[in-house]
Parts: structure tokens; sequence; C-alpha cells
């Protein structure tokens, strides 16, 4: 009886392919490496490019995304699908890039790394990355959330632990304020 | 409705009000230049989104991952230490429920209670060693990978394996001195448990880098 039942755990895993997000929930519960890579795989580029927008250069966002999983990894008993996997790691790391920069603020004032500037980058864009920088940190991050990396806002919601609503709220109030800062640049 | 320069904000927060303004934009040149940053702003934003290449981030979080210390008791219990702990558990309550009645026929029959308990451990013992020798079978093939290989997670998972051989042999002492205690069986299966997954993700790191 014993042994039979012993039989499919004595078989290989199977690769990598989880067929749904409760599958590969089960499997960072059982902490198959193979299934965070996947989760890798699946939200590592936002992860960075958010990580970026916080920290101001790329080695310091990896190292946020490489905490990120790492927390997401001794967390993951505590996680049960209450959000979905990708929110759950955005609000970590959130949490863990604005631990590096006040980490970093403390051990040296500097000026962030720009990003690449593209020879056919149009004067508006420019201005845009230098005015998001100026708004409020709260608008920002709910302007970067939802414009630049796609969110939806009860996703936002659900990341910055605030009601739907007041993610409606600041992304309004970040357009006002960036449409004010781009009015000024151009005149 | 008609609008005017007054209602903008108005008009942006109220999607039902955008015709309107935009009716008055084309009459007013500040209105227009506004309608036309505000949709700009939303337009540009996905531009702002940052990809550049990490070929070694997740050799890096995986490293990681691989070396975090082994957790006792942590994760899902594999499902057929379940079964075991729900058969061990059947028997108990069976033997418990028919001492009565072998009280009665202890003088015809002596050895039975001491046989029905002795039996059920025995299924126990043979499944875990037929597991454990699954897994030697396994480590067998992986650790000979792991010595030569140069892979920088290499040293990372050959650290986590000693570490579960050691706390693998610890609990079987433990084992041996307290046949019949299910807790620390079950600890055992879940160590032999990670001990398989371990191996099973260096064999396929290794063979995905190969």
């Amino acid at each position: 009886m014993v042994e039979a039942s012993l039989a499919p755990l004595i078989h290989p895993l199977p690769a990598t392919e989880y067929a749904n997000e409760t599958e590969l929930l089960a499997a960072c519960h059982r902490r198959e490496i193979r299934a965070f890579e996947q989760v890798y795989m699946a939200h590592g580029a936002r992860l960075k490019s958010i990580a970026w927008q916080i920290l101001g250069n790329r080695s310091d966002a990896e190292d946020a995304v490489q905490e990120t999983f790492l927390k997401f990894y001794r967390g993951i008993e505590g996680f049960h699908g209450q959000a979905s996997i990708g929110t759950w790691l955005c609000r970590i790391l959130i949490n863990a890039s604005y631990d590096a920069a006040r980490k970093r603020k403390r051990e040296v004032e500097s000026g962030t790394e720009e990003p690449p500037a593209s020879k056919n980058q149009l004067p508006l864009r420019v201005a845009l990355d230098d005015a998001l920088r100026r708004i409020h940190p709260r608008h920002r991050m709910v302007f970067l959330l939802f414009e630049v990396e796609g969110f939806r806002h009860a996703e936002i919601a659900a990341i910055l632990e605030v009601p739907e609503g007041t993610s409606k709220a600041w992304l309004f109030e970040a357009k006002k304020e960036l449409k004010r800062m781009l009015t000024e640049t151009r005149r | 409705m008609i609008l005017e320069c007054s209602d903008l904000e108005r008009a942006l927060r109220t999607p039902e009000l955008m015709p309107d303004i935009r009716a008055h934009a084309e009459q007013c040149t500040a209105c227009r230049e506004q309608l036309y940053l505000w949709s700009e702003i939303s337009r540009l934003a996905p531009g702002l989104h940052q990809e550049w290449e990490s070929p070694f981030l997740w050799q890096r979080i995986q490293a990681n991952l691989a070396a975090e210390p082994v957790r006792r008791g942590s994760g899902l219990r594999p499902q057929w230490w379940r079964w075991a702990l729900a058969a061990t558990g059947t028997v108990v309550l069976a033997a418990a429920m028919l001492q009565p009645m072998w009280q009665t026929r202890r003088s015809a029959k002596p050895a039975d209670r001491e046989l029905l308990t002795e039996s059920a451990l025995q299924e126990v013992q043979q499944a875990e060693k037929a597991y454990a020798r699954s897994i030697e079978k396994l480590s067998a093939v992986a650790t000979q990978k792991l010595e030569s290989s140069s892979l920088p997670v290499a040293a990372a998972y050959r650290e986590k394996l000693t570490l579960l051989d050691a706390e693998i042999a610890e609990l079987n002492a433990a084992v041996d001195s307290n046949r019949y205690n299910t807790y620390l069986r079950m600890e055992l299966a879940a160590l032999y448990r990670q001990k398989q997954q371990t191996l099973q993700e260096w064999l396929n790191n290794a063979n995905h880098n190969h």
C-alpha cells in the first residue's frame, strides 16, 4: 500500500513547465528551483525595469531583483496566492529597492546613472523622463506601474496596499503634475 | 455640452466629457496644447520601460537560493508520507479499538498485537529503504557531474548536499533509536525529498549548461 503510493515520488520530477499559476505556486512551496526560474523568466524583466526606475542604475536594480527572489523564496510559506505572484514580487521589489536607495543615500550622496541616451530621442520624451523624477514619489510610482509597466489599477492597489480609487487618483495627480512641468518646459 | 478652458481638468477626470472638451480645443490653442501633452504623456510612457540583458543574474539568484539553509519541516510534505502517516495512524487506531478483544484472547494468541504493529512498521521501513536507494542512485549520477563541474553554482549545490547529508545522517541515527516515532520519520522523508529535488535541479542545470 505504502510502496504503491511511493512510486510517483521516485520518478523524476517534470522538467520545467507548470501549466498554471496554482501549479507554479505549489512547486515554489516545494522549493523547486525550476519553479523559481520560471517565475524569474516571467517577471524578471519587468522587475528589473521597476527597480531601475527607483534606483537609477542597472547594477543596483539587479541586486534588488536578486534580493527580491531571496525574500520571495524565504517567505514563500506565507504566500498562498492571495495576490498574483507578479503582484507579490513587485511589492517585495519596491520595498527592497527603497531600502537599497535609503542605504545608498546614507553611504554616499551621488547622482543617478542616466539612462543611455538615444540619438533619436524626442525632446518631449527626455523632458518627461526628467519631470517624472521630480513629481511626488507616490504619484510617480503609480504612474510607473500603470503607464510604463502596464499594471492594472487593481494590481497596483494590491502592490501598494491602497484602495483602487486611490491608485486612480494618484495616477491623475501624476499626469497633472507632469503636464504642468512639460508645459513649463515648452515655454 | 459647451465647455470652456476652466472645465479642462474636470473633463480630463471624466471620460464622458472628453468629446466636448476636444470640441472646445479646436477653437482654443491653450487647451489644444494641454490635451496634446496629456495624451503624449501616456503615449510616451511605455518608452520609459528599461530593458537590458542580464546573462548572469539568474545564475546569481539560483546560487543564492541553492545556498539557502535547509529548513527542516518547511514546505509541503511529500504526498506518500501523508499516506504512510495515515496508514500508521489507522493501524494505531485499529489497535486501540481492538485492544479489549485482544486482551480476552491474549492467553490464546499472545503474539498477535506485536505482530500487527511490527508488520506496519516493516512496511514503512521497506518503503523508506526503497526510496533512499533510488535517491542514492540519482546521487551517484549527479555527484559525478558535480565534482567535475566548474559552474559557479556547483559549489552552492555541493554545500547544500553536504548539509542535507549531515542532517539525514543525524536523523537516521535518531530514527534508529526511536523506531516508532512517526514525526522523525516524516522529517527524514522531507529531507530525502529535498535531496532528491536538489540533485534533480543540479542535473537539469548541468544539462542546460553543457
